[in-house]
């Protein structure tokens, strides 16, 4: 019995952490659709990339055309109201989606973390009082918060960025906090105690890494529902600043368009958007699973 | 995090969902309701006469609400009527005193402020507390420049009040009730628009109890003598719709036997001599989206609506009904608006007001041509000046220098004004409303002047906030319109008159001494040509300063439904809607087949 606590706290001890991601990177390279919803998100990375770097696309905010010009070889999604083409707007609005995505999620993992491990670790008043925060920011319906935020904040990426980043930290802070009570009494950690080492040491250098594959898992699943936010927050005119390309705004767009009717907005947006968010989504759940300690033998 | 995707879908699906279950569903319509249906394109802020300067607030207060005089419903050129004025007022002493009789038997609606709740009679009293009201500082009113510097002894009694020396039983020479019916107004000049001024809705009569009742919740509490009124402060349901019931205490009157000539052919005089109000019920609609009102209208629950530029291809095409439309019974009336729509500068901007090369390099960039295209699907006159088509002075051939696109020469204009290529220029804000139309418009104004390097950030309000901002010198550049208050251009020129700033008319902060003077010279003067040169100089400093960005008339297009009567549209009296009949029957037929 004290043989096999031991070696399981061996495993655990941070020297063995590049074998965790090893095992997890091998198992996901075996998954053929982990591979291909990769692939997608690096193309889109980079088309978005492209474009904000003036690679592609350098200026959509100038038209191209006529208004509601129809769907052809040279703009495959047509030109919208001001002439400009649906396309290259869809792509731009790729570059918004992603960065708010990377960017809202980022701040709500750097939160979540910093929260999440404070609380677990120290408990007593430090505990009760993330507790209550969360509890109280999670009592708000999303759907009336972030609008509310970005009512007082104003337009603009910047604030989506912030609004969605503040408000949709509480789960992965929840789970961290679970985490680092269990952790925190375990032998590897009580032995950086004897051996001296700080709280913070403690805290960043012993138990972070072995939770830290809850925060990658969430870091997807939050990317995934900050670009939907943003969707939805400029649809509803309250997101970003309308000179910059969204798709929300393109929905927006095409919710006056089906009266004409033009489609482009509205197919140009779905069809960028569905392929993101399921190319995210399939690469989170197989993502998890690998990451998953219980399923490693699989 | 996964309600919002549920969120998502539902409010993509929604739209096209809606859009098609629109011309699905067949509910049984009631065949004696008369309820005339009227849309509204933004919120209202609120039911007080002397609060209400704008169009749409207008629509609705003034049934309920009503002044001395009005204008005639199918006359054109517009034409002034008494209303609760017995005759056209008496002018003697050189046009310095003004006499008008009261019509006999007028009654306040009933309401709880008055004893017993029944309305009370109309006295000439109620009209010198109601103009008092419009004049008391404290009432804040966007529209006492009617009466500014015209009433012997008015103003006067505003800087006595506001010291405290004087209340609203303090005489005032120039405003008097000689007995129950006679109103008298002392001028300190002749007014010779002081007609036009009485027939606005600012000048409504209002009664004191009701007033002294409500207070400042008056706005939500109307009590006025109109053919309409709120029975109960529920049947407004804000930001969605306000319900308006006919008036058992109305003064009553009849449809008109007369109107322009091709009047008798539309069929618009088979009712002349026909009680008054048609509808039993009005109802305004607050729809600020363009596809729900229409899909509204399509479907027979709006019993009009002005066509949208996105719908207009599928309802017109050269210039004809489509068939498809005048089978579903649809008719249109078409008619140009007396207005000008511009994009007005904050003046007392430190950077817009002092550099008029700035201004001149703003509007050089604009394109009102495309501007017609894009938005109006060319149903507009490009805007020259600040004197609309269809008044006194307006010149077809007028052609404002700073009125052209032209990249170039706006690029040299902003060289000139000292920000080549845009450089130094900090970004500005245009402040804007929340339609989905709105912002395609905003980033169109945004698109044109990126073109010469001027970066615009649009802010994006409800109505009420952006007429609070403008009003409160917030906003700095803001697309506008101004429709005339009565058939005189001199209503739109003293926007540009400096003793008119805010809460007055004048939003730019315009100020120039010649144009002041000559504006006071004009008032002296009665219509002819020698006030028309005055007009047209005043024009021309108008447009040599640049105060505004001018873009267009606007064409209106409005349909309506088989069942609806007596529609003509009137750009100057919004008290029209006592004229419009419903045939409930008829709509009881056709609504369900639409």
């Amino acid at each position: 019995m004290t043989v096999a606590t031991a070696n399981a706290s061996t495993v655990a001890v941070p020297s063995s952490r590049n074998s965790l991601w090893w095992d997890a990177f091998r198992r996901l390279k075996r998954s053929r659709i982990a591979v291909i919803s990769f692939v997608v998100i690096v193309a889109y990375v980079v088309i978005a990339l492209l474009a904000k770097f003036g690679v592609i696309f350098a200026d959509v905010s100038v038209p191209v055309g006529a208004q509601y010009l129809p769907f052809s070889g040279d703009h495959p999604f047509g030109t919208d109201v001001l002439g400009r083409d649906v396309l290259g707007r869809a792509i731009h609005g790729a570059a918004t989606a992603l960065s708010v995505g990377f960017i809202a999620s980022g701040i709500a993992l750097l939160i979540g973390i910093t929260l999440g491990a404070l609380a677990g670790y120290f408990g007593g008043w430090v505990d009760n009082l993330i507790v209550w925060l969360y509890t109280t920011v999670d009592s708000i319906p999303y759907i009336l918060l972030i609008p509310s935020l970005t009512f007082v904040l104003g337009r603009g990426l910047i604030n989506v960025y912030i609004a969605v980043g503040v408000t949709s930290w509480v789960t992965l802070c929840r789970l961290i906090r679970g985490e680092f009570m269990k952790h925190k009494g375990r032998d590897y950690v009580l032995a950086a105690e004897v051996l001296g080492a700080s709280h913070l040491r403690r805290i960043f250098r012993h138990i972070l890494p072995n939770v830290a594959h809850l925060g990658f898992v969430q870091f997807g699943l939050g990317f995934v529902s900050a670009i939907k936010i943003e969707v939805i927050l400029s649809y509803l005119g309250v997101g970003v600043d309308p000179s910059t390309p969204s798709w929300g705004i393109m929905l927006d767009d095409a919710k006056l368009e089906l009266a004409r009717p033009f489609w482009g907005n509205l197919i140009a947006a779905t069809l960028f958007m569905f392929f993101l968010i399921l190319a995210f989504n399939l690469f989170n759940d197989a993502l998890r699973e690998s990451l998953d300690p219980k399923l490693k033998n699989k | 995090m996964v309600k919002f995707a549920h969120r998502l879908s539902g409010v993509i699906a929604f739209t096209v969902v809606a859009a098609l279950s629109f011309s699905g569903c067949t509910k049984k319509v009631d065949d004696k309701d008369t309820t005339l249906t009227v849309p509204l394109v933004v919120n209202l802020k609120g039911l007080d006469p002397i609060q209400a300067d704008d169009l749409y607030s207008n629509m609705v207060v003034r049934n309920v609400f009503e002044g001395l005089y009005e204008y005639h419903y199918l006359k054109r050129p517009f034409t002034l009527q008494p209303a609760l004025a017995e005759s056209m007022p008496e002018v003697t002493d050189n046009g310095l005193t003004v006499t008008i009789k009261l019509k006999k038997g007028i009654k306040f609606q009933d309401n709880a402020c008055f004893p017993d709740g029944k309305g009370r009679e109309v006295v000439a009293d109620d009209f010198v507390y109601s103009f008092r009201r419009l004049a008391d500082p404290k009432s804040i009113s966007n529209g006492f420049w009617i009466f500014d510097g015209k009433i012997k002894g008015l103003n006067a009694w505003i800087d006595a009040v506001k010291t405290g020396k004087a209340d609203y039983k303090t005489p005032i020479e120039g405003l008097q009730a000689p007995d129950k019916h006679t109103l008298v107004i002392k001028l300190v000049q002749p007014y010779y628009q002081l007609n036009y001024v009485l027939a606005m809705g600012f000048a409504s009569v209002v009664p004191r109890e009701a007033i002294e009742k409500y207070g400042a919740e008056f706005i939500n509490n109307p009590v006025g003598t109109g053919p309409y009124m709120l029975e109960k402060a529920s049947d407004w349901i804000r930001n969605s719709k306000i319900t308006l019931k006919k008036n058992p205490n109305w003064r009553g009157q009849t449809y008109p036997s007369e109107g322009e000539p091709s009047d008798q052919a539309a069929g618009l005089l088979a009712d002349a001599g026909k009680a008054l109000p048609f509808a039993d019920t009005l109802v305004f609609t607050e729809m600020i989206e363009d596809q729900p009102r229409w899909q509204n209208f399509m479907k027979g629950n709006l019993d009009f609506a002005v066509i949208p530029n996105d719908n207009y291809d599928s309802a017109i095409k050269d210039n004809k009904v489509l068939p498809e439309l005048t089978a579903k019974g649809l008719s249109l009336d078409n008619s140009t608006a007396v207005e000008i729509t511009y994009i007005g500068f904050n003046l007392k901007d430190p950077l817009l007001g002092k550099n008029k090369d700035l201004r001149r390099a703003l509007s050089l960039a604009i394109d009102p041509e495309s501007y017609i295209k894009t938005f109006d699907n060319g149903r507009g006159i490009p805007a020259q000046s600040p004197l609309p088509p269809g008044l006194e002075g307006y010149d077809p051939d007028f052609k404002n220098p700073w009125v052209q696109f032209n990249v170039a020469k706006a690029k040299e204009m902003l060289a000139k004004a000292g920000f080549p290529d845009g450089k130094g220029l900090p970004e500005f804000t245009l402040e804007s409303l929340s339609s989905a139309k709105d912002r395609q418009i905003d980033q169109y104004f945004a698109s044109l002047w990126s073109a010469i390097g001027v970066k615009i950030k649009s802010s994006s309000n409800t109505w009420p906030q952006f007429q609070e901002k403008i009003k409160r010198n917030e906003a700095q550049i803001f697309p506008f319109a101004w429709g005339a208050d009565y058939p005189d251009p001199q209503n739109f020129l003293q926007l540009f008159y400096s003793k008119n700033f805010s809460p007055g008319p004048n939003d730019t902060r315009f100020s120039n001494p010649e144009f002041d003077k000559l504006y006071e010279k004009s008032l002296t003067l009665p219509s002819g040509t020698e006030r028309t040169e005055l007009y047209k100089k005043m024009r021309d400093i108008v447009v040599e300063e640049n105060p505004w960005i001018f873009l267009r008339t606007r064409k209106e297009y409005r349909f309506f439904h088989a069942w609806v009567g007596n529609f003509k549209w009137n750009h100057i009296e919004n008290a029209m809607f006592k004229y419009i009949k419903v045939d409930p029957k008829k709509r009881a037929e056709l609504k369900g087949k639409l």
